[in-house]
């Protein structure tokens, strides 16, 4: 089964990155060469034109949430989230990308999709590359479930 | 008139918010828009090594990383002191033109177009892509999907990856083009330019042969007044990728011209308290408050912008649709903001028959593709992003390490204009404290023809673009707030 495992989110926005952080960690652990890891700064359209031609697709991304708790790692299924690094307005969500693809016939979109999703309460708006510490924390968490997720 | 602040505990970031005051009538006295605005990149890239610049600022936005990148090593150009080969340029501009093709396709089809090609009176749940291609077939559909791919892989063939270029240097380019890529580009870009040309068609037949929507285009509240600026090259036709900086007034007629090196001369921003957002504003002319017309120093960037600070388009098929484009919305300037759309499908064309002429250009197969570098300086780099004019300012100490940086983007160009529109937009549909959904669509819809970019990747459950619409009454009491995808 081919996968891919996606960290997405901005290297350069703190917490924003995580995802990536998650991804960079899981190279040391992974070596399957059925398994293609990489980072995704890019959400919607571009984050499907990714995971398109894979059996599983695995995203790690920051979400935003009101009620979740700062740092807490939770596995998301695909339909109980519609977004996902896309709420830019220049975007369309990756849920939308999805059901577009599949109206027009798509048929290389992963067959299971999970969300590993680090939740925070704001997405950070300022530069620099240290996540903070909750944040930082919940990496090897995120790691742990994704490598469950795998087995 | 009543002065209205908003105490900064409300400025919010992560996503846009609207907040529009009613007067004791219930008709709008005012609108403001707030959006995110990423902070502190000056310290963050204090003290890196120059060379590295066109990367990291490649990833401040998953939108444009592109026009960042390119904004940044014409920057590094200026500061190293070097002119790249004529090649290098003219790669780096073809790579441009995919950026530009796959940008202006996702805005036109998939965010700014279901208003137009759908209905601006459907309903919310029909008024996204899918709705669109319920309209215009399956088969067009699977048109806009390839044309965009094209664009991003013509973006991936010259950048190495489309959403991380690293193909700029100081001096030039890191690798040139061989044959066969040459080929393989022409033909993509020979197939995008019917694409480009079957999209006004499809603008013509769904937009323009329709009373209502004409009707809307020229609305009064969708009428904004301002100068206009963009880049143009030596015939005063628009460029994406290099020209120098042209302002026009309100009838078309240039008001200034200079090189990016002179925008501080020309150039100054407006702070206000209620948000980060700066206002870029002309200096001769003065900050004049949230109003347009002449003695105003607000101006518009992007592809409205873009066509009304031009004379001309410097392809000929985009350029006959130029001419038509001013003809059917009567003359210059035109100042109706939902015309952004028209304007970019127009510029799409232009991009897609720029490409073809660089692909075909014998130079595009050299192999002199850079230049030594000069002693490290100061330098300002600029292009055109899709949604407007984009500028990197960089100060670097002897060793090449960044001393000073400041970029001004487009939608920060666009702010002053973007908060005007909204307001506009805002009086003309809002009366009597009547406020609804189909209300704050139309309001939106003014927002959304500029393409604005929040600059950072917010992700909020669920998808879409991240609104929120807070309506106060007269006596500044929060009545009603309309969320919409926060």
């Amino acid at each position: 089964m081919k996968t891919i495992i996606l960290g997405a989110g901005n290297l350069i926005l703190g917490d924003d990155g995580v995802g990536v952080h998650v991804a960079n960690e899981l190279k040391n652990h992974i070596k399957n060469p059925d398994i293609t890891i990489d980072e995704a700064i890019t959400g919607g359209m571009n984050l499907l034109d990714l995971i398109l031609g894979y059996d599983k697709a695995i995203i790690i991304d920051a979400v935003k949430t009101e009620d979740g708790k700062n740092g807490e790692v939770k596995k998301i299924p695909m339909n109980e989230f519609s977004t996902i690094h896309s709420c830019n307005p220049h975007d369309i969500s990756l849920s939308e990308a999805i059901n577009m693809a599949k109206k027009m016939g798509e048929n290389r979109i992963p067959k299971e999709i999970v969300i590993v999703g680090i939740l925070m309460k704001e997405i950070p708006c300022e530069f620099k590359e240290k996540l903070s510490k909750k944040i930082a924390e919940a990496v090897p968490k995120a790691v742990k479930i994704v490598l469950n997720e795998i087995r | 008139m009543r002065t209205i602040t908003i105490d900064p505990i409300t400025r919010l970031e992560g996503h846009g918010k609207i907040s529009i005051f009613l007067d004791d009538r219930g008709d709008v006295a005012d609108a403001y828009l707030q959006i995110p605005e990423l902070r502190g990149f000056e310290r963050f890239a204090q003290g890196r090594r120059a060379e590295d610049m066109p990367q990291i600022t490649s990833r401040i936005c998953g939108v444009c990383p592109v026009a960042h990148h390119f904004a940044a090593t014409k920057a590094l150009d200026a500061a190293f002191d070097v002119d790249p080969p004529s090649a290098a340029k003219k790669l780096r501009e073809l790579m441009y033109c995919g950026y530009i093709i796959y940008d202006h396709t996702l805005h036109f089809y998939y965010l700014g177009g279901p208003d137009f090609i759908v209905d601006p009176d459907a309903k919310p749940e029909k008024r996204n892509i899918l709705g669109v291609i319920e309209k215009v077939g399956i088969d067009v559909g699977k048109e806009v999907i390839k044309h965009r791919a094209y664009g991003q892989k013509i973006t991936a063939i010259l950048g190495g990856k489309a959403t991380h270029p690293v193909c700029g240097l100081p001096g030039g380019v890191s690798k040139g083009l061989n044959k066969d890529e040459t080929k393989e580009i022409e033909k993509m870009v020979k197939s995008c330019i019917e694409f480009a040309k079957f999209s006004l068609k499809i603008f013509d037949d769904i937009v323009l042969k329709n009373k209502k929507y004409v009707e809307l285009i020229k609305s009064s509240p969708y009428q904004l007044a301002t100068y206009n600026m963009g880049l143009v090259d030596k015939n005063n036709k628009i460029n994406f990728y290099d020209g120098k900086i042209r302002v026009t007034d309100q009838k078309g007629n240039e008001f200034l011209k200079f090189d990016v090196k002179d925008y501080h001369k020309n150039i100054e921003e407006h702070v206000e308290e209620w948000t980060y957002t700066k206002f870029p504003y002309l200096k001769s002319i003065g900050w004049k408050g949230f109003t347009d017309g002449k003695d105003s120093g607000i101006y518009r960037v992007g592809p409205l912008g873009r066509l009304n600070a031009a004379e001309g388009m410097a392809t000929p098929l985009a350029d006959k649709e130029y001419k038509r484009f001013f003809e059917t919305l009567g003359g210059k300037a035109v100042n109706s903001t939902l015309a952004y759309h028209w304007a970019r499908l127009i510029e799409l064309l232009y991009a897609t028959e720029r490409a073809m002429e660089l692909v075909k250009d014998p130079e595009i197969t050299s192999q002199k593709v850079r230049n030594p570098v000069g002693e490290p300086g100061e330098g300002m780099g600029i292009v055109e992003a899709a949604r407007g004019t984009l500028i990197h300012h960089y100060k670097l100490n002897k060793d090449g390490l960044i001393e000073k940086a400041n970029l001004i983007v487009a939608t920060t160009n666009n702010a002053g204009a973007i908060n005007m529109t909204i307001r506009n937009a805002a009086k003309g549909v809002i009366k009597k404290g009547d406020v609804s959904n189909e209300t704050l669509n139309l309001v939106e819809m003014a927002f959304r023809a500029y393409d604005p970019c929040f600059a950072c990747a917010t992700h909020t459950l669920p998808g879409g673009l991240p609104l929120e619409v807070s309506i106060y009454n007269h006596k500044k009491n929060l009545i009603k707030t309309l969320k919409q995808n926060i």
